[in-house]
């Protein structure tokens, strides 16, 4: 084997590398952070909890009804609203993909984002 | 120099591995969309070919059959039944009908469709919970009954005093039916949830199995385990679902037995059915919650068209056999695998 031959295929390698770390960091930074607040089926809100600040974000409805969305860490919860079931505020922290937080009564829906999502 | 070029070759071939986009039939388009119906969150997703919508033709179908199974709209084909004691009903209607009274007996009664009342007095059907009174609970089993129940061509009849309900099936027959309009307008490939009910039309567009994550009953954020599958449905009861917590601390939910009129304590949390029809799935996972530890691994030796999954209260989880190889575990729970034999 000649040393032409070598150093190409330590170039293969370290190209091959760095290209599957780079993949792995790529799909680990875009994966199920971007978020989403919809409200009757529309989309008010869109969130990146990679960069997003803590905050609380208020939903109002038509009738009274209100749901205060908080941000905190790099999470996101119902932290309050005046739904009668509390079902959303119980959820916790949103975790998965098929688990999205409801507030039924409210038509108030945190999840993440898909493709498609204005 | 040829040598040279045979590495090149493979350079490039490595280099096109770390790409991400994996080809996709041109001819379909990813549509999607979210619902609220049945007392449900609902979201669907179908790769549709072009010029069809499936969509909108089964988000109009959901709205029809709300209106044809609610029990709190007065037009319903189940409010005709429930008011006049007999009515004539549409093919869906019964259908499902046949189907709760069907697994009713297949379940020794676990699953019962006239336990309406009953559900009424606990207050889960208007969000008004409360533990009623002994006296209450007895009167009302007086009236719960299935065998009683009449089909005759599309007549429905009920006995004076009784009512039912088909909200342990109703989601289950719609996640069919939105099914089969994907298949009819020429889907291949598509997957829905109603309220967690999940079921899937083919594989993915890439050949790959759909990932179902299935609820962890104590801690509904998370999932318990992700299940690959095909072509099926997916669809769990769990005493998570729908409950409070009343003066005296314990912890009601909405699935009731008939033997005692108080919510299914049989030592499960959350059972989930895997096979191919919505309803048979959504019918069973209510009988097999109500059968319980003991009675819900008799149940499925006895069947050979569904698998299933039982978390019990102490922990544990009862996974059939037949799922061994599409299950994985994501909640650290112990699994002990169900055998037929």
């Amino acid at each position: 084997m000649n040393k032409k031959l070598l150093a190409l295929l330590i170039a293969v390698g370290v190209v091959f590398g760095i290209s599957l770390v780079a993949m792995l960091l790529g799909m680990r930074n875009s994966e199920k952070r971007m978020v989403v607040i919809t409200q009757d089926n529309q989309v008010i809100h869109k969130i990146d909890l990679n960069s997003a600040e803590n905050q609380t974000i208020r939903v109002d409805g038509t009738d009274g009804s209100y749901n205060l969305i908080t941000i905190r860490d790099g999470e996101i919860f119902m932290s309050e609203a005046n739904c009668p079931d509390q079902t959303c505020v119980k959820m916790g922290a949103l975790r998965a993909e098929n688990l999205p937080i409801v507030c039924l009564p409210h038509k108030v829906v945190i999840r993440f984002a898909e493709e498609g999502d204005a | 120099m040829k040598r040279t070029t045979k590495w090149l070759c493979l350079l490039l071939f490595a280099l096109g591995l770390t790409g991400c986009s994996s080809p996709e039939a041109a001819e379909t388009t990813l549509e999607s969309t979210d619902l609220f119906a049945m007392d449900t969150y609902m979201n669907l997703k179908v790769y549709s070919v072009n010029g069809h919508t499936p969509i909108t033709e089964a988000s109009e179908r959901i709205t029809a059959l709300e209106n044809t199974f609610s029990v709190t709209n007065p037009d319903s084909d189940v409010s005709r039944i429930n008011t006049n004691g007999s009515a004539e009903v549409s093919d869906d209607t019964k259908t499902v009908i046949e189907a709760g009274l069907s697994t009713g007996i297949e379940s020794g009664g676990a699953l019962d469709i006239t336990i309406y009342p009953l559900l009424r007095a606990w207050g889960f059907t208007t969000d008004t919970q409360q533990v009623p009174d002994a006296k209450t609970i007895n009167a009302l089993l007086e009236n719960v009954d299935a065998s009683r129940v009449n089909v005759e061509g599309n007549t429905v009849s009920l006995p004076d005093g009784m009512m039912l309900d088909l909200g342990a099936l109703a989601k289950g027959y719609t996640s069919d039916e939105v099914i089969r309009i994907f298949k009819e307008n020429g889907a291949e490939s598509g997957i829905i949830s109603l309220g967690g009910n999940v079921q899937a039309l083919g594989r993915k567009p890439d050949g790959s199995l759909w990932s179902v994550g299935v609820v962890n009953p104590f801690s509904p954020a998370e999932n318990l385990c992700v299940l690959r599958i095909e072509n099926q449905a997916v669809i769990t009861s769990g005493n998570y679902e729908r409950y409070f917590v009343a003066d005296d601390g314990e912890m009601y939910w909405h699935i009731l037995d008939k033997s005692d009129g108080y919510p299914a304590d049989n030592g499960l949390v959350s059972v989930t059915v895997v096979g191919d029809s919505g309803l048979r799935c959504d019918a069973l996972s209510t009988a097999l919650f109500v059968e319980g530890e003991e009675q819900a691994p008799e149940h499925w030796r006895r069947c050979d068209d569904f698998e299933m999954i039982c978390v019990t209260a102490d922990g544990r989880i009862l996974l059939s056999e037949g799922l061994e190889d599409s299950f994985e575990n994501t909640s650290g729970l112990p699994v002990e695998v169900m055998h037929r034999e």
